[in-house]
């Protein structure tokens, strides 16, 4: 493997938060549970797990207030990673409600085999693939000239590089579908091997092998062209 | 702990947090384990540009709405879910027209399969007969054994599966032996249709092929 780096227009971004002593250091801790959420919307293997036991249990006693609690805690991570799946933020949102409904008519059947919020996800994941299928479908018999598959993409909120997350969106899409979805839940939303292997229902070590050859390929689409002269 | 070049990717892959450090260490003398390093970290540094996390305006309340109404339709539909409780909402001449059609059709399907004139054995018959029936089974029983054996010696490969690949394979596994558990289960319920019986071997032959696939890929 070339050692030239990524042809990524933050690179020198990248490269002084890297030269940062403790740079090395910080990707060690990160082996193990994520924690780069810390402050941010809580992390599903954090809370303990009577807690989410209860929040499984009030929601199927049917009490509106644990969907809200479910909602504070997850919400805005379920919908980061729907937009990432689907592109959209509008299809996004459709795709939370939809988990959010599919959670209350299916609660009676969670038997707990995982955690709570680990199958919730499970369900989101599984909508936005729904969704995304049907809008291929809708695209099919629509005819329609832009035969690009690629989710459509939204201007982002301002402080996101936009060059920069256009180049990984589009090498994401070029992802299957097991790396892309293992790429978005470990290293932008943070969840732990275990998690993610709870949510798409493979072993731990296939999601840490999932997640390698996917940094392997984007490594690969994001290198810049190799010099024919060297 | 002495780690070389040669760890590097098995490192990126699952290292230990003292690996990590060994690599680290070993990296501040080599030049292209640092470059390796930054530009696989570089990756995860990326995927922090596609983290938006700020408030969704309205979205909870577009939720609630939408669960309280799903909520007040379940409570509105009748504790017994039998197969014709739609009728309440059909008027009393129509139920008692459906019911009249409903026997008249029961008593004529009645009266043709006593009244049926015994079929020629020799012409092809899509129910199995008694004889055909248990060799179909024992054969079927047979098959299942041996894929069973199969199985057992893809388990190892399938339960920690190594590759994406493998986790595929896993996966096509599971859904070929639930459609294999409907379909017993449907011959269960009418063992002499032929049809589901060549659909179930339709589905082990797809299963014997998984799993030859998954050794294979072991080996």
């Amino acid at each position: 493997m070339g050692t030239m780096g990524l042809a990524l227009p933050w690179k020198t971004r990248i490269t002084s938060a890297l030269h940062e002593p403790a740079a090395i250091g910080r990707w060690e801790t990160r082996v193990g549970p994520s924690e780069h959420l810390t402050g941010g919307p809580a992390q599903a293997g954090a809370k303990p797990a009577n807690e989410d036991a209860a929040l499984a249990a009030a929601c199927r006693a049917g009490d509106l207030r644990a969907y809200e609690r479910l909602y504070v805690l997850h919400g805005a991570r379920m919908k980061n990673l729907a937009r990432n799946v689907l592109g959209s933020a509008a299809d996004a949102e459709d795709a939370v409600q939809e988990t959010f409904l599919k959670v209350q008519r299916s609660i009676a059947s969670f038997r707990g085999q995982s955690s709570f919020v680990t199958w919730t996800y499970r369900i989101l994941i599984n909508t936005c693939y729904d969704a995304r299928r049907s809008r291929l479908r809708k695209k099919e018999v629509t005819t329609d000239d832009d035969s690009e598959e690629t989710p459509r993409r939204e201007p982002r909120a301002p402080g996101a590089h936009p060059s920069l997350r256009i180049a990984l969106v589009r090498a994401l899409e070029k992802l299957t579908r097991h790396q892309r979805d293992v790429f978005l839940l470990y290293e932008v939303e943070g969840f732990r091997h275990a998690e993610i292997a709870g949510m798409l229902e493979i072993s731990e070590a296939a999601s840490k092998n999932t997640l390698f050859q996917a940094k392997k390929n984007l490594r690969e689409m994001l290198e810049p062209p190799r010099s024919s002269a060297g | 702990m002495n780690v070389t070049c040669k760890d590097r990717e098995r490192i990126f892959e699952d290292g230990t947090a003292a690996e990590w450090a060994a690599l680290a260490a070993h990296a501040a003398a080599c030049a292209t384990c640092t470059e390796e390093i930054r530009t696989w970290q570089s990756l995860s540094v990326a995927a922090k540009e596609l983290r938006d996390y700020s408030p969704i305006p309205g979205l909870w309340s577009r939720i609630e709405r939408a669960l309280i109404e799903q909520d007040g339709r379940k409570a509105r539909r009748p504790e017994g879910k039998w197969w014709f409780s739609f009728l309440p909402n059909v008027s009393l001449g129509w139920q008692t027209a459906v019911a009249g059609a409903f026997a008249l059709i029961l008593t004529a399907s009645v009266t043709w399969i006593i009244s049926r004139p015994v079929r020629d054995p020799g012409k092809q018959d899509p129910l199995l007969k008694n004889a055909a029936l248990k060799e179909v089974e024992s054969a079927e029983s047979a098959y299942k054994k041996a894929i069973d054996k199969l199985a057992a010696e893809a388990k190892p490969q399938l339960d920690t599966p190594a590759t994406p690949l493998l986790a595929s394979y896993h996966e096509k596994l599971l859904v070929l032996d639930s459609a294999i558990a409907d379909l017993r289960a449907q011959g269960g319920l009418n063992p002499s249709n032929a049809q589901l019986r060549y659909q179930l071997l339709a589905m082990y032959q797809e299963k014997q092929r998984t799993l030859e696939e998954v050794l294979g890929a072991g080996k």
